[in-house]
Order: structure tokens, then sequence, then C-alpha cells
């Protein structure tokens, strides 16, 4: 609703401020123009629209605050082509709506915002556009680091999620060093998913997983959950059967390992060869097995807390701009059970407020159909 | 260069500090400081954040008080305004989605007959392979006849028939909490019942009914392809192809389980083949977990209806829909020919971006 009007406005003002041959090809429409830019760009103006921004914002913290939000933010390139401006451009103004949407996100009072600042694989894209993006990032990161007093007053903890080692070096230490200026900040969280995948992200989480229960708990093993060990009746039927086949050793393995056949072929081989060594090895050394976690106690939680987004409250709101009505790999893993999914035709440099406002408004009403829902299911079944 | 100069009109913001913030420099000086910076930015933040002199007189104090007392009244009396315009405007934009989406229907409609389906997506140039629904089990006995196991069999039902006209050869049906997965030959029959209703004895498509871990159902009296057999063993998008001329529908059935349940227990799995030195870690990738996933749920559709009035995916797999296109019609409820339609024809248009 409010996207076109937006577009139209930064059309005509693109006019206005185009080259002089444009601007003396069509005066009347030029200086109608200048006279609106002048106008909207004059002090009492801009200083009661802020007051609006204000007053909306302090009104929209009345009602229920998504605590999560995240955003795609698609568009840019093709913001930067509809106008006929470079594509790097085009990001930088991306960057602007950000600042922007940041600001009213925090004054209503979200505690996270994550962003979709760059896909791994966006390195596919051209040279020039990665490297350029790159060094916007690092020029932010590192103009941002310059303001430490003001940062602890108001500034939001920044977060990188994604693979690290995909960065630049240069990106990276500006990375750090923000990240760590800003790391006692507890008001409020700024996710930024830079070389990021959810996919990446779940497989992460799960070898995380994997590392902490492939680790020996040391010394000390858990008590058993049964009295029998399974050590004891191994080598009870290791020694009847020795009598009988000479070659069970190599049988062995093969009936304790978790259904190989499962794997992929590649892993088929070099797994029968490490599980062929491995009782072997057992056998020789005299200390009991290394005792494990129990792998049945990894629950849901426990890869919650290997997710990058560990310790932040759920998914509440996801909205994508540029009308695209996919996730493209974005926060698979937080945002398929209760988020409501926005997709939004606005490009995001055009993203502001006023777009964000009838978003999260529909979402407060939601919110409050839903709270009544249950007040009258929980009524119901008191009854 | 010219057009970055677009004023954020309705940021707020004066045109000093936007061209502060684009560029870094003011009047064409060199680049800001930091100090400079600040000294822009501060009428922008918040106020009350400031410490406060100590030494401020009370009645200071009281007017300030005041003040915010003036600021929360303010802000509720916004709050209860504009939240009544847009739940009004939300309802009249409701109704208004109805009788237009009542209107299409009218116009659109397939009257149980392929032949009709087939023209409304004939000139289509795209269509999914891999189609999927969410569903809903509907409890409460609110809209009558289409509540509990009868509705959600009917829907589904309903939806492979069209899915079947259409020509796609997949369909995978999410329903939360996997209550279909108990019925599925009865499902089957009721499913082959309607697909004769649609296309007659004679030239009705074979079907499979499947769901992840358990026994795919396809009776003996579908012809004798090798779909019955293969389906169990083979994965569920390659066994999609027996060839026959009336066309083979598969239907996979999904619930909450297989999200999250199957990742964890996909994690469990690996955690004790690495205890047991069946793996080392670093052969765990993202390659690795998304064949096990595949060959156990499925692979990623190439869209997803909704037929909710919003966008919740009510736990559907995660893995799965990395670049699935998702579709609702806002505002709309319940299963209608409709919404399949128009997600094809969406579907359709949209072209393929991998790198976004």
């Amino acid at each position: 609703m409010d996207a076109r009007g937006g577009a139209d406005e930064s059309r005509a003002t693109i006019l206005a401020n185009g080259s002089p041959e444009n601007l003396r090809s069509l005066p009347r429409a030029g200086s109608k123009l200048r006279v609106r830019n002048w106008l909207a760009s004059s002090p009492p103006v801009i200083w009661g629209i802020r007051q609006l921004r204000e007053i909306l914002i302090g009104a929209l913290k009345q009602g229920p605050v998504p605590q999560h939000v995240a955003f795609v933010m698609d568009g840019n390139r093709r913001f930067a082509r509809d106008r006929h401006i470079e594509t790097v451009e085009g990001h930088s103004l991306g960057f602007e709506a950000l600042a922007r949407i940041l600001e009213v996100c925090y004054k209503v009072g979200v505690k996270v915002v994550t962003i979709y600042a760059f896909s791994i694989e966006n390195f596919k894209r051209s040279k020039h556009e990665v490297d350029a993006l790159m060094a916007m990032a690092k020029l932010k990161l590192e103009q941002l680091s310059e303001h430490g007093a003001l940062l602890d007053r108001y500034g939001a903890s920044i977060r990188i999620l994604g693979q690290r080692e995909l960065i630049r070096e240069d990106v990276l230490v500006a990375v750090d060093k923000a990240v760590s200026l800003t790391a006692k900040n507890k008001k409020a969280i700024l996710n930024v998913c830079f070389p990021y995948t959810s996919r990446a992200e779940i497989t992460s989480a799960v070898k995380t997983t994997i590392d902490t229960y492939s680790k020996p708990l040391g010394t000390n093993p858990p008590p058993l959950k049964r009295p029998f060990s399974e050590k004891r009746i191994t080598q009870h039927i290791r020694n009847q059967m020795l009598s009988a086949v000479p070659e069970e050793a190599s049988e062995q393995p093969t009936s304790r390992s978790n259904s190989p056949s499962s794997l992929k072929e590649s892993n088929g081989t070099s797994s029968s060869t490490s599980t062929a060594v491995n009782p072997s090895e057992k056998d020789e050394g005299q200390h009991p097995d290394p005792a494990f976690l129990d792998p049945e106690t990894i629950t849901e939680e426990t890869l919650n807390d290997n997710m990058y987004t560990a310790g932040a409250p759920p998914l509440d709101l996801l909205v994508r701009t540029s009308g695209v009505e996919r996730l493209s790999d974005f926060m698979l893993w937080q945002c398929h059970e209760k988020t409501s999914v926005v997709f939004l035709e606005c490009l995001w440099p055009e993203f502001d407020l006023w777009q964000f406002l009838p978003v999260l408004i529909e979402w407060q009403w939601q919110q409050r159909k839903l709270q009544e829902q249950e007040r009258g299911r929980g009524r119901l079944k008191t009854e | 260069m010219a057009p970055a100069e677009v004023p954020a009109v309705t940021a707020g913001v004066g045109p000093k500090e936007t061209v502060a913030f684009r560029k870094g420099t003011i009047d064409g000086r060199k680049q800001l400081t930091a100090k400079e910076r600040e000294a822009l930015m501060d009428p922008y933040l918040p106020r009350k954040a400031s410490p406060a002199p100590d030494g401020t007189s009370s009645r200071l104090k009281q007017h300030k008080r005041k003040e915010g007392l003036l600021r929360t009244f303010i802000y509720i009396s916004v709050y209860r305004i504009v939240s009544f315009i847009f739940s009004v405007f939300f309802r009249f934009r409701r109704s208004w989605r109805l009788v237009t989406g009542k209107a299409v229907a009218v116009l659109k409609h397939h009257h149980r007959t392929p032949e009709f389906i087939q023209r409304d997506v004939k000139h289509l140039e795209r269509l999914p392979k891999h189609l999927s629904v969410i569903l809903d089990f509907d409890e409460s006995d609110e809209n009558l006849g289409h509540a509990g196991l009868e509705g959600l069999t009917s829907d589904v039902c309903e939806i492979a028939a069209w899915t079947a006209s259409a020509g796609i050869p997949l369909l995978s049906v999410y329903e939360k909490s996997g209550k279909l997965k108990n019925y599925m030959p009865q499902l089957h029959k009721h499913i082959s019942q309607t697909l004769e209703a649609y296309f007659g004895p004679r030239r009705k498509p074979t079907l499979s009914v499947r769901a992840p871990h358990l026994q795919s159902y396809s009776p003996p009296n579908t012809p004798p392809l090798n779909a019955s057999p293969d389906a169990a063993s083979v994965s569920p998008s390659r066994s999609a192809t027996p060839k026959s001329e009336n066309g083979h529908l598969n239907v996979l059935l999904l619930s909450s389980v297989d999200g999250r349940g199957t990742i964890i227990d996909l994690t469990k799995t690996l955690s004790e083949m690495v205890q047991k030195g069946a793996i080392e870690p670093s052969q765990v990738d993202s390659n690795l977990i998304d064949q096990q996933l595949v060959d156990a749920v499925s692979d990623e559709p190439d869209l997803l209806v909704l037929f909710s009035p919003t966008v919740q995916l009510k736990g559907y797999p995660p893995w799965q829909l990395r670049l699935t296109e998702i579709f609702h019609l806002p505002d709309n409820k319940g299963v209608n020919y409709q919404v399949f339609l128009r997600a094809l024809y969406n579907f359709a248009k949209v072209e393929m971006r991998l790198g976004r």
C-alpha cells in the first residue's frame, strides 16, 4: 500500500535531483517537485515527522511486541536496477533502510533482531559486488567501533552468525572488534547472519552435538542405567564363540555398529575398516571402555543450544521483502514452528516504519485473537 | 552520482544528516571524525537514557513526571485508535477477499473433471515436480461436515485428485499430529475412489501412499507396476516414475515427527556411530545429513501450498524447506481448488534465483 507511494516519491525525487537537462525539459514538474522537496526537508516538517514516528513507536509499544524479529533484506539489487543506479549504491541504500528499521525495532522493544546480511550462496556473485559488500561491512563496523561510550549507553550487542572461516581476514578484524566492544550490552541483540545458510547452521549444530557426545567423560564414568555391563556380556559371548568360530573378531563389529548401510557409499569402506580395528584396540587396552554421554539424552533443546541463535527467544516474526515467497535457506530451524512469516512486495531499500507498521499491527492483532481463542478454550475445558 | 541523493523524506532525518550518513562527509569536507558524528547523532538518541544530574529540584522532577504521564496517555490513545482503525480495515479486507475468492471459485471450478484442471494448467510453463500441502486437523465442529478425520481425508482426496489431474507425480501432505498415518489403508481406498470419480475406472492413475518409516501402501489391485515393491526401498522421488499410460501418483504423509524429531534421531545415530568409532566426526557434513533426510523423509518440495490465512509452518520439516516456494492466499480458510490453482500459477511465473 505504502510501497508504491514511496517508490513514486523516490522516483520523483530522482527526477528532481537529476541532471540539469532533465530539469529544463520539465520546468514545471521540476519546480513543483523542488518546492515539495524543499518543504519536505525543511526543519519544521522534519521535526513533525520525527514526532509522528516517536508517537507511533510509543503507541506500538503499548501492545504485545515480538521479542525476536528476523529480516531477509531482499531487493537491493532490483532496487538499483529499477532506478538505474549501481548495485553497490543499492546495497548502501539498503544499509540505510536497515539503520532505520533497527531504530524502530529497538525503540518498540524488540529484544533480538536477526538479519540475513550475506548468504554463503552470495559468494557466487561478481567479485566486484562481493568486494564492495565486504568493504561496506568493514567500514560500517569500524565506524561503529569508534563510538565506545555511545555504544555502552544505547548499543545492542552485535553477534555474527555464520561461517567465520569464510570471512576475509581484514573484515574479520573489524568484526571481532565490534563484537567484543558490544559484548557486554544487555539491552538488545543484533544477530548479523554473515556468510550464513540455515543448512550450514543445522549441520554445525549437529556436529557440535556429536563432538560433545563423543568426548570421553574422563575418569569417573556415569552410573550405569542398568546393572548389566554390556562389555561383560560381549566378553562372555565371545569366550563361548571363540571355541567354535575362530574368525569371530571380524564379525563382531558388524553386529555392533549401528546400521552402517545407511551411510553414504564413500564412508562405507572407511567405516568398516575403522570398526574392524576398534575392538582389537579395546581388547589390548586393559582399562574399561571410555564412558560417553548417552546419545538418547539428545533432545530438541540440545540442538537448540547448539544453533547460532542459542539463548535467543523464539522467533516471532520473519519478514522478507521484494515479494519473493521463499525462505532461501534462512532460519529454517527457528521459523518452522510458530513464527509468523510475512512476505512483502516492497524492496528492502524502501522498507521503513510505514511498511513495517501494518505488519506489526497485524501481528499484534493476530496475537490478541490467539489469546482470546486460548482463553475461550480454557473456559471450555473448565466448564 | 546524482540518483543517490534520494532524500529519505519520510524518515524524519534532515538532509544534512542523510548526506553525512551516506558519504561520511558534510559540505564536501573530509571524513567526519567520531566526535563530529556523535554530535550529529545526539538529537536522535533517546533522551531518557542520558544520566540525569542529581541536583535537580523537585519541581522540575514533577514537571518531568507530568510530561511522562501525558506521553503515555497519548501513546495509549494512539494505540487504541490505530489498532481500531486497522482492525476495521483487516475485517473489511477479509470480507473483500472472501467475496473475490468466491467469485473466482465460481468462475474456475474443476467440476470433478480432470480435463478442466488440465485445461487450467495447460499453458503453465513450469509445474512443480513435488507439491506439498499443509493441512489442519480440525477438532472443533464449527464447520459442519468438515471436521475431524473425515474432513481431513476428504481434503487429502480432493487435493490428490487435482494433483493427479495436473500431472504432478508427487504430493506430500503435512499434518502436524500425524493422525492420517494410522489410517493408510483406508486413506488409500478413499483416494482411489476419488480418483475413480474424477478419471473413470479405466483412465484412473495408479496410486501409492507412503509415510516415512512405514510400509508403503500400494495394494495388489493396482496394475502390477514396479512401484509397489520399490516404493518402500527406493527414495520417494525416484520411485515416482513407473511407466504407465495413466500416470502414477505418490502421496507422502508427513507429520511433525518428521521435522525436528528426525534430525534429532539422526544426531543420536551419528553420535552413537562416532562414539563407537564407526565414523569420524569430520565425515559429518551437510551432504551426509541431506542424503539421510532425503532418504528418510523426502526431498525438497518445489511448492508448498498453505490453506491457512497466514504463513505459519506449524513444524513442517525444516531441512526440506530451503528453497521451497511458499504460497498462501491471505485470509483464505480451508481447502479449495482456487488456492491450489493460484499456487500453480504463481509458481509458474516466478523465476528461480538460487543466489538470491
